[in-house]
């Protein structure tokens, strides 16, 4: 199958440092699957996300986003359009509504949905967020709301790739089954890529493939193995 | 669009910081009002005044040179004072300047009209030569006496009918060359009447030279005239040229006709108007280059204008000085708090960028709701600004006449004391103000469109330099540092 993501010798290093976080890191996602990032903290997994995610670009390598090279591409549209992140921290507009957050992200897309607003109080439906809720400012909302909001958000304009930084991370565990039943369904039922960065074996469990960062390394680890004891290197020390 | 309405919903998502920006901008826009209010109505009464005392530019003959260079002259102990000329060649090529916005001829000269009595007969003819001093008639140069002139032909001379002193009594107003108007008392006293023709006889005389012109008209009665101003006028001397029922009125050109370039006896005058009334040095260096004699003093009526406008071009200097301090410190102000309230919104701007909006949407949005906030505190400050504006202008103004009159009573001290600071005049007066000449007390201030204009652009480059201070602020931002930053 072909890929949509592909990383090909990644490497990165933050601004003032000598030593790469991510040190050529390659792999290649693909539509219709379900990724999950395992490591521990500090091992990159964040990192690799901004990168994926276009908010930041590789110092060396390259990301190849339907083979084209994120360093030529518009990162904003591709941010727009492209790709739907939930973020671990939420990062949502907390004086807006829930469904303004959603409203504006689907309007920033460019998304032709005719009734934005509906399709806006549908999605976070679908994450458990009832109508009341969902008109309340974003500051007034728990953590657990705030990361379904999220959540609602990526999912807004119909991304090919959902990237999720801990997505379920301060959900109780009805809701965390019910995301991830959301997860595998735009995976598997229509076919988009999602890349999940998680420490929660439940959420490895519905993974097609778990990969592993060690050191700013990446390697494959087997499916229902849970988190990795070693990880096999996909690319070289930079 | 939607840029547009999530700026209008942040105005009141962020409305404690939208408050205290809006409370700067409504004190700056709400005084700008107050000083463009009186700056425009202020300028527009200094404009309408320019106009009539400055702009009007008058070429006096300085009576007291006049008197010097005909002593100087006299060589027979006889003092002849001859009412200098202007040639009409040289005022011609005066009216040709570029600093003119406009120019008024007019033109006369004595005539002695054929078989008709004129009014005061009985006083006789004048020839509007003066003499002073010894000597007698018989040494002059010329073989023949002066013509004893019993009437005038006045070309173009109709200012009077539009300050209603005469009034046209029967027929039409002279058109075209050869056309005149005739008193109602000469032509009762004549049986004059609606066209009939009057053979006119006068001379030109060169002085110096002893040359004699005799010169003719005939002119064709058109219609006849009320006159109610005073029959001799300033003249000092009392006969029938003088009097000013005997005054045919005709057109510039018919009098013109019989211009002889070099000869004296025909006055041609003008008025002219200068396109800013701060032009007039250079005007007077021009005409002076062309020819004009120095017993003309060129002069306008500067006086009487700083007399009665003085006062409102000093609060108009106050305005436009306030404007300016408030327009600077306010700028300053809401710079620093855009610059502020930015930084504050970073995470904001980090979400914004993170979600795919360019910089220039988020700009584009900051910059509308700087600007939804200044529309609101503009319409508001129109309001406050137009309510306060009349008392301001009044206490100003006030404040203004005291500080003129403190400063004329001042000046007058120091006049009576030492006799300095008195301008010469052209008459050999002092070159004061027209002692009716009231200073503006009342200065009716009004919101025109142009200030709402004005004020619309004042506001516009408050929330533009509120804008770029903080587009110049999320140019530095990158979304994935923002939000490491608050993660």
């Amino acid at each position: 199958m072909t890929s949509t993501l592909t990383l090909d010798r990644v490497t990165y290093r933050y601004d003032g440092t000598k030593k790469n976080v991510l040190r050529g890191i390659s792999a290649a996602f693909e539509p219709g699957k379900v990724y999950t990032i395992v490591g521990k903290s500090g091992s990159g997994k964040s990192t690799l996300l901004s990168l994926i995610a276009g908010l930041d670009v590789v110092d060396g390598g390259q990301i190849l986003f339907d083979g084209d090279d994120m360093r030529t591409l518009d990162r904003d549209a591709y941010r727009a359009r492209g790709i739907g992140v939930i973020f671990q921290g939420f990062n949502l507009l907390t004086t807006a509504t829930a469904v303004q957050n959603i409203v504006l992200s689907m309007n920033i897309s460019g998304s032709r949905v005719k009734h934005k607003k509906q399709h806006a109080y549908d999605l976070l439906a679908g994450v458990g967020i009832d109508r009341e809720t969902a008109g309340r400012p974003v500051l007034k909302l728990s953590g657990g709301e705030q990361q379904r909001v999220g959540i609602a958000r990526a999912l807004s304009h119909d991304p090919r790739i959902i990237i999720a930084d801990e997505p379920t991370g301060n959900l109780d565990q009805a809701t965390e089954d019910e995301i991830l039943r959301i997860f595998t369904g735009l995976a598997h039922e229509e076919g988009r890529c999602v890349i999940i960065v998680t420490h929660s074996r439940r959420v490895t469990a519905v993974a097609d493939e778990v990969l592993g960062i060690t050191a700013g390394r990446l390697g494959v680890v087997k499916k229902d193995q849970g988190p990795p004891r070693k990880a096999a290197v996909s690319g070289g020390p930079s | 669009m939607y840029i547009l309405n999530n700026a209008l919903a942040n105005v009141w998502r962020h409305k404690g910081r939208n408050a205290l920006l809006g409370a700067i901008i409504l004190v700056v826009i709400a005084a700008s009002v107050v000083a463009l209010m009186i700056s425009s109505t202020a300028t527009s009464i200094i404009d309408d005044y320019k106009e009539r005392f400055s702009a009007e530019v008058t070429f006096v003959p300085d009576m007291e040179k006049v008197r010097e260079e005909a002593m100087a002259e006299s060589e027979d102990g006889m003092v002849r004072m001859v009412m200098p000329t202007i040639d009409a060649d040289q005022y011609l090529a005066f009216g040709e300047s570029e600093h003119l916005a406009d120019a008024d001829f007019t033109a006369s000269t004595g005539v002695v009209p054929e078989d008709l009595t004129p009014v005061a007969a009985d006083l006789g003819g004048g020839s509007g030569m003066m003499t002073m001093g010894g000597g007698g008639p018989g040494e002059s140069m010329f073989e023949s006496e002066p013509m004893s002139f019993t009437a005038s032909l006045q070309g173009n001379k109709l200012a009077e009918f539009d300050d209603g002193s005469r009034a046209l009594a029967e027929g039409e107003m002279p058109d075209a060359d050869g056309e005149a108007l005739v008193s109602t008392e000469l032509a009762e006293l004549n049986d004059l009447s609606v066209g009939d023709t009057l053979h006119l006889a006068g001379e030109l005389r060169n002085i110096d030279e002893g040359a004699l012109e005799s010169i003719e008209y005939d002119v064709t009665v058109v219609g006849t005239y009320d006159d109610l101003t005073d029959e001799y006028g300033t003249s000092p001397q009392q006969n029938a040229f003088t009097n000013r029922r005997n005054e045919i009125l005709t057109t510039y050109d018919t009098v013109l006709s019989n211009y002889v370039a070099g000869m004296q006896g025909m006055q041609v005058a003008a008025t002219f108007y200068l396109e800013d009334p701060d032009l007039l040095d250079a005007f007077t260096e021009e005409v002076r280059a062309e020819g004009l004699p120095d017993v003309f003093d060129v002069t306008t009526d500067s006086a009487t204008y700083n007399a009665i406008v003085g006062p409102v071009e000093g609060l108009k200097s106050v305005s436009v000085t306030f404007m300016i301090v408030v327009l600077v410190f306010g700028g300053v102000i809401i710079a620093l708090l855009s610059s502020i309230a930015i930084r504050e919104r970073k995470y904001e701007i980090g979400v914004l960028r993170a979600m795919g909006m360019k910089k220039s949407a988020v700009g584009l949005g900051l910059w509308s709701e700087i600007l939804a906030v200044t529309a609101a505190c503009m319409l508001l400050g129109l309001a406050v600004g137009s309510l306060v504006a009349q008392p301001v202008t009044d206490v100003l103004l006030a404040g203004q006449i005291q500080a003129a009159e403190e400063a004329a009573a001042a000046a007058e001290a120091q006049g009576t004391g030492g006799g300095m600071g008195m301008q010469m005049g052209p008459m050999g007066g002092a070159n004061q103000a027209d002692p009716d000449a009231e200073p503006l007390a009342d200065l009716a201030v009004a919101l025109t469109p142009g200030t709402v204009g004005q004020i619309a652009a004042v506001s516009l480059g408050l929330a533009t330099l509120a804008g770029l201070t903080s587009l110049g602020r999320i140019t530095r931002y990158e979304p994935i540092k923002i939000l490491s930053e608050r993660n």
